[in-house]
C-alpha cells in the first residue's frame, strides 16, 4: 500500500469579485494526503468548500492556489484515474441501465469487444445488487437503485480512486442503510481508495479510516484530522457497541455543533496548516465536557 | 359496463362529422329556380339551369371529386395539369429540401450557439430581429438574388424552417444537465462523441420538438408560396383551381392539405416518442 | 385530353385533307419534304458560289476536280473557306440555338395564340419543343422573363414597355415580337348596378384591374374620364387576379372590373354581374396582350427567335379566323391551359353571348387577333402612361415604341411567310370619337382635361 498516495498541498479557491464585493475566498491552504487503500470522509457545514475540493480532485474545478498530485503524477483535469459518484443520479435517463454502465466502460476501454464490455457491466450489475434490471431505464428504478448504477458505474471503469459527493444525501434512512453496508462490503473486497463527501456523522464512522473536519467558510481550513479506530471489519448493526464509537462520534457531533465555528476564529499562529493537529481519541479515554452534554442526543444529521 | 373513452370519443367525433356534413348539405340544397320567362338560347348560354355553377359546391360534389381525383392520382397532362398525387409530391419535395437544408444549418449552428454563451449573445439580436419576418416577405428579395422561383420556394421554406430549429437546438444544448456534461467529462470522453452521445440525445426532444414546429411551419408556408410562384406542386393546384373558380376542387385540395400536414405532425410525435426520456 | 386533331399524326389524314401539292399525305411531310429539298438546293447554290468564285474559268475547275476527285476538293476548298458557316448563313430556316424552350403564359384568352400553338403544333412544325408553362400572375411573369426563367412570355402589351423603361421593376430591355389579340376585354359591373348604366353615375365605384400595365388600367381610365370622372378621385382602382374579380364581385367587394376573356363572361355565367361595355367599343381594334421576348434572348438566338415569330404570326392568323375557332377552343380548353368551361369560351370566341341582363349579344369581333406590332400603338400608350403619372418627363415616343414594338422584323418576316402586314408602322385610331395622331403625341396629350402629365 503506497503512502500518500494522494497529496494535497496548499490548496485554495478564491472567487473573484462580483459587483465590487470583496473577493470570496471559501477555503484557504488546505493540505492533506491520502494512502491508497485509505477511505477518507471529509465533513464540514455547507460553504465550507467540501464539494469544491472534491470538484478539484475530480479535475472539474480549478483551485485558485495549490497542487494536488495522484500517484506521484499532478492532477490537471478529469481522468478515467478518478471515478465519480455525484450528489444526484446522474445517470443518462434515455439510456437503460447497462448503457449507462457500458457508456463509462466503453470510454475506458474504446478497443474492447461488445461482448466483453457488456460481461464487464454485468459483473457490477451483479455486485451492486442490481441483477435483472439491466434493461430498465432510470426512470423505472428507485432513488437507491439509481444510485447503486451510479456506483456501479464508477467502480466499473476500475479507477485509481473513489470520490464521492455525499452520494447517499437523498436517499431515506433504511435504502441509505442498505448502500453503505454494500459499499462497506465492495471496497473491503477491492482495497479501492476513496473520499467521500458526508453530512452524516455516523455514515463517516462506518466506512472511513481518516475523517477531515473543516472549519465553516470563508476561509475555511482543516481543524483536525480525527483517525477512526474502530476495526475495519465493522457492520451497521453492532457498530455502536464498540466503546470508541461514541467517543468518536461525540467528538464529530460536538465539533459540528460548536467547534467549527469557533475554530474559524482562531488565529494562525497557533496552526500549522500543512500538519493539522492529527486526532486518535478512540483509543484512549478523554473525557470532554462538551462530549458528555451530547451523548444523549440521537444520531445527527445536519444537512 | 361503460364503453371506453375511445369509442365514446370516436362516436362523438362521428356525431359532429355527421351534424358538419348535414349543416353543409342543407346549406347547399339548390333553390327553387325562378320561372321566368326567358330567351331559350338565352337559357342555354347560362348553362341552361342544368349546369352547376361554381358557388358553394355540395358534400356529393366534393364526395365525387374526392373519389375521382384519388383514383387517379398519377396522371401528367402536361406542365399545368397533373394528378394530386404528383402535386403533393412536388410540395413535398420543396418541403423536404428546404427543411433538410434548414435542419443542416440550424442543427449545427444551435449547437454552437447553446454550448457557447459568447455566440449565444452575440447571435440573440440576429435572431431576434430575423424570426418575426413572415416567410413570405423573402419571396421578393429570394426571387430578385436567386433569380429562380423553385429555388426562391425551397429558400422560403429554409428560412422559415430554420428559427424554430435554431432557437430550439440551442436551447436544447443550452439545457442540458451540467451533471451529465461533468459525468462525460470525468470519463474523457471525446468532444465527437459528447456531442453525438451525450449532448444529442439529450437535447434530442427538444430538438425535435423545434423540427416538428418547423415542418409544420413549412406545410403551412409551401401552399403560400407556390400559389405566389406557380408551376406546381398543392398550392398551384389550389391556385389554378381558383382560376377556374372550382369552388370544389379547392376543397378537396384543402382536404389534402390538410390530410398531409396531419401525417407529416404525426411522423413527427412518432420520432418524439422514440427519443423522449423521463428523468 | 380534348379530342383535337392531331396534325402529327402520321396514321391520321387531317381534315383539310392530304397536302397543298397532293404528294404527301399531309401538309407537315409535305413541308418537310420541301424543307430538305431546299436546305439540298441552298447547299449547292453557296457550294457552285464558292467554285465559280475560286476558278472564274470552268475548265479551270472541271481540271481541277477531275485531277484531286470531288471529296479532296471540297475538302480542300472548305479547309480555307468555311463553306459549312456559308451554307447556313444562306439557308433561310438555319439551324436553331436553342430548341427546347420555356413559355409562360396567364389563363386568359388573349394568350390563345401563344396557348394553341403548342397543342396544335405550331411551335413543333418549327422544330421548337415548347413547354407552355401557366404562370401565377402579371409580376410573375416580369420577374420570370427577367431572371429569364422563360425564354419569352404572353405579356400585356404595355408591360414590355414599362420594363424597358424600368417602371415597376428594374430596367432591362424587353421586346413586344408580336401582339396577340386585339379587343376580347370588356367593363363588367355586378348585376346590383343594372339601373346604373351611365358612367357619370359611377361616383364611388370600385374597380377591379390585373396589372398597373396593362391596356385595362389606360383603357378604363381613359373611359372614366371621357365621361368625367377622374379615375384618381372618383373612383377606387384596385390591382387583383382575374378570378379574384368574378369573386370580388360576388362578395360585394368591387362593383365592377375592366377584365380579360373569359372571366366577363365568367362573371355572366355564374350569374353575378353584365356586361356593360366590350372593350372594342371603346377603341375597335386596340391591342392587349403581346408575345414578350428580351432582347438578350432575340439577339443571341436569332434563328429560334425567328421561328418562335413564325409559329406565333401564323397560330394569331390561324385564330384570327372565324371558322378555327371551335377547334381552338377544344384545344385551350383544358386544364392543362384555361382550364374553363367549354360553354364559357364558346361565348368569347364567338361573339354570341348572354350579356348578363337577359339579352343575347351577336359581335363576331368581340375578340380578334392581329400579329403586327404596330409603333403608333407603342405611342398610344406611352401618352397614356404619362397622362396618368406612371412616365415622368421628356418622353421620346417614337424612339422608345420603335426600340420595343418590332414592326420592321415583324414586317419583314410576316411577307416571308406570305402574309400581309401593313406598309406603314403608324396609324391614326378613334377612340371614344376622338382622333389620336401619333405623329403629334404631346398635342394629344394636351387635349385631354382630366390628365396627371
Amino acid at each position: 500500500m503506497q503512502a500518500n498516495f494522494l497529496k494535497v498541498e496548499g490548496l485554495s479557491r478564491v472567487y473573484p469579485s462580483v459587483r465590487g464585493q470583496a473577493p470570496l475566498t471559501v477555503f484557504d491552504n488546505v493540505h492533506f494526503s491520502i494512502d491508497q487503500g485509505e477511505f477518507v470522509c471529509i465533513i464540514g457545514h455547507s460553504g465550507c468548500g467540501k464539494s469544491t475540493i472534491l470538484n478539484v480532485l475530480a479535475g472539474l474545478d480549478e483551485p485558485s492556489a495549490g497542487l494536488v498530485f495522484m500517484d506521484g503524477r499532478e492532477v490537471s483535469g478529469p481522468s478515467l484515474d478518478r471515478g465519480v459518484v455525484f450528489q444526484g443520479h446522474t445517470l443518462m435517463p434515455w439510456l437503460s441501465v447497462m448503457k449507462n454502465i457500458a457508456f463509462a466502460v466503453k470510454s475506458r476501454w474504446p478497443d474492447w469487444s461488445r461482448i466483453k464490455v457488456s460481461a464487464h457491466c454485468q459483473q457490477f450489475i451483479d455486485l451492486v445488487g442490481l441483477t435483472g434490471s439491466e434493461h430498465k431505464k432510470p426512470s423505472e428504478l428507485s432513488g437507491g437503485m439509481k444510485q447503486r448504477v451510479g456506483i456501479a458505474r464508477a467502480f466499473a471503469i476500475q479507477p485509481k480512486m473513489l470520490l464521492l459527493d455525499e452520494p447517499f444525501g437523498a436517499l431515506d434512512a433504511l435504502t441509505r442503510g442498505v448502500i453503505q453496508d454494500e459499499l462497506l462490503k465492495i471496497c473491503a473486497a477491492t482495497a479501492q481508495t476513496v473520499f467521500m463527501i458526508t453530512h452524516d456523522v455516523d455514515e463517516a464512522i462506518l466506512l472511513s479510516d481518516k475523517i477531515i473536519l473543516m472549519t465553516n467558510g470563508p476561509r475555511a481550513r482543516i481543524a483536525e484530522i480525527v483517525r477512526n479506530t474502530l476495526p475495519r471489519d465493522r457492520s451497521r448493526s453492532d457498530i455502536h457497541k464498540d466503546p470508541q464509537y461514541y467517543r468518536i462520534r461525540n467528538h464529530l457531533v460536538d465539533f459540528l455543533v460548536s467547534r467549527s465555528r469557533r475554530m474559524a476564529d482562531v488565529s494562525a499562529g497557533e496552526y500549522d496548516p500543512r500538519h493539522p493537529p492529527e486526532i486518535t481519541l478512540g483509543l484512549v479515554e478523554v473525557v470532554a465536557t462538551e462530549a458528555v452534554a451530547t451523548i444523549k442526543q440521537p444520531a445527527l444529521h445536519l444537512v | 359496463m361503460r364503453p371506453s373513452l375511445n369509442l365514446r370519443a370516436a362516436l362523438v367525433s362521428l356525431l359532429l362529422l355527421g351534424v358538419l356534413l348535414l349543416g353543409w348539405y342543407v346549406a347547399t340544397l339548390p333553390q327553387a329556380s325562378k320561372a321566368v320567362n326567358v330567351d331559350p338560347e338565352y337559357a342555354a348560354l347560362m348553362g341552361g339551369g342544368a349546369v352547376k355553377k361554381s358557388g358553394m359546391p355540395t358534400p356529393a360534389e366534393v364526395g365525387h371529386t374526392l373519389i375521382d381525383k384519388l383514383a387517379h392520382p398519377f396522371y401528367d397532362h402536361g406542365p399545368n395539369d397533373k394528378g394530386i398525387g404528383i402535386q403533393l409530391a412536388y410540395s413535398l419535395a420543396r418541403v423536404l429540401g428546404g427543411f433538410a437544408l434548414a435542419a443542416l444549418v440550424a442543427i449545427p449552428l444551435g449547437f454552437v450557439v447553446g454550448m457557447s454563451p459568447i455566440m449565444q449573445r452575440a447571435l440573440n439580436p440576429y435572431i431576434q430581429l430575423l424570426k418575426p419576418i413572415s416567410p413570405l416577405a423573402w419571396m421578393p428579395l429570394a426571387l430578385y438574388t436567386i433569380k429562380d422561383s423553385s429555388a426562391s420556394a425551397i429558400f422560403v421554406i429554409f428560412i422559415c424552417s430554420l428559427w424554430p430549429m435554431l432557437i430550439n437546438t440551442a436551447y436544447g444544448v443550452a439545457a442540458v444537465k451540467r451533471d451529465w456534461l461533468n459525468v462525460a467529462k470525468t470519463l474523457e470522453v471525446s468532444p465527437l462523441r459528447k456531442a453525438f452521445q451525450v449532448i444529442l440525445p439529450a437535447a434530442a426532444p427538444t430538438i425535435l420538438t423545434g423540427m416538428r414546429i418547423s415542418m409544420g411551419i413549412a406545410w403551412l408556408v409551401i401552399v403560400a408560396a407556390e400559389m405566389l410562384v406557380g408551376g406546381t406542386g398543392i398550392g398551384y393546384f389550389v391556385w389554378n383551381e381558383w382560376n377556374n373558380l372550382s369552388l370544389t376542387n379547392v376543397i378537396f385540395a384543402i382536404l389534402m392539405i390538410g390530410v398531409v400536414g396531419m401525417l407529416l405532425d404525426a411522423l413527427f410525435a412518432w420520432m418524439l416518442r422514440l427519443v423522449a426520456y423521463n428523468e | 385530353m380534348s379530342g383535337f386533331d392531331n396534325p402529327f399524326d402520321p396514321d391520321h389524314i387531317l381534315k383539310r385533307g392530304g397536302c397543298s401539292c397532293g404528294q404527301h399525305a399531309s401538309q407537315v411531310a409535305h413541308e418537310q419534304a420541301v424543307l430538305a429539298d431546299e436546305e439540298a438546293r441552298i447547299g449547292r447554290v453557296v457550294e457552285s458560289t464558292v467554285m465559280r468564285a475560286l476558278f472564274p474559268e470552268d475548265t479551270a475547275r472541271r481540271n481541277f476536280l477531275r485531277a484531286v476527285g470531288v471529296s479532296t476538293a471540297m475538302a480542300a476548298v472548305s479547309s480555307f473557306f468555311p463553306l459549312a458557316a456559308a451554307k447556313a448563313l444562306a439557308a433561310e430556316r438555319a439551324p436553331l440555338e436553342k430548341t427546347d424552350l420555356k413559355i409562360g403564359f396567364i389563363p386568359i384568352t388573349c394568350a390563345t395564340p401563344i396557348i394553341m400553338a403548342g397543342p396544335m403544333g405550331f411551335y413543333a412544325r418549327e422544330g421548337l419543343n415548347v413547354s407552355l408553362l401557366k404562370t401565377a400572375g402579371w409580376a410573375v411573369v416580369r420577374d420570370k422573363v427577367m431572371n429569364k426563367e422563360y425564354d419569352a412570355s404572353h405579356m400585356l402589351s404595355p408591360m414590355p414597355l414599362a420594363i424597358s423603361l424600368g417602371l415597376g421593376s428594374q430596367a432591362q430591355p424587353v421586346n413586344v415580337a408580336a401582339i396577340e389579340n386585339i379587343n376580347g376585354q370588356a367593363i363588367t359591373l355586378a348585376l346590383k348596378h343594372k339601373d346604373k348604366l351611365d358612367p357619370k353615375s359611377w361616383k364611388g365605384f370600385k374597380f377591379g384591374l390585373p396589372f398597373d400595365y396593362s391596356i385595362h388600367n389606360l383603357l378604363l381610365r381613359y373611359y372614366l374620364a371621357e365621361h368625367g370622372l377622374d379615375p384618381d378621385k372618383d373612383v377606387e382602382l384596385r390591382i387583383m387576379p382575374p378570378p379574384d374579380m368574378v369573386a370580388n364581385l360576388r362578395a360585394g367587394n368591387i362593383d365592377g372590373f375592366l377584365g380579360p376573356e373569359p372571366f366577363n363572361q365568367r362573371a355572366v355565367y355564374e350569374e353575378v354581374g353584365f356586361i356593360h361595355t366590350l372593350s372594342r367599343d371603346i377603341w375597335d381594334g386596340h391591342p392587349c396582350c403581346a408575345f414578350g421576348v428580351s432582347e438578350s434572348f432575340a439577339k443571341a438566338n436569332p434563328n429560334t427567335f425567328a421561328a418562335l415569330f413564325r409559329a406565333i404570326a401564323s397560330a394569331t392568323e390561324y385564330a384570327h379566323k372565324p371558322e378555327n375557332r371551335a377547334d381552338i377552343i377544344k384545344a385551350i380548353a383544358p386544364a392543362n391551359y384555361l382550364n374553363q368551361p367549354i360553354p364559357v369560351l364558346e361565348q368569347v370566341m364567338t361573339g354570341r353571348f348572354a350579356d348578363g341582363l337577359g339579352k343575347v349579344r351577336n359581335v363576331p369581333d368581340r375578340v380578334d387577333f392581329d400579329a403586327f406590332p404596330w409603333p403608333s400603338m407603342a405611342v398610344w400608350m406611352l401618352t397614356q402612361l404619362k397622362r396618368w403619372g406612371y412616365l415622368k418627363g421628356e418622353v421620346n415616343y417614337k424612339q422608345i415604341a420603335e426600340t420595343v414594338f418590332l414592326a420592321t422584323d415583324a414586317r419583314k418576316r410576316m411577307k416571308e411567310m406570305g402574309l400581309k402586314p401593313p406598309a406603314s408602322d403608324y396609324a391614326k385610331y378613334t377612340i371614344m370619337g376622338k382622333v389620336f395622331d401619333p405623329a403629334k403625341p404631346d398635342q394629344y396629350l394636351k387635349s385631354f382635361k382630366i390628365s396627371r402629365a
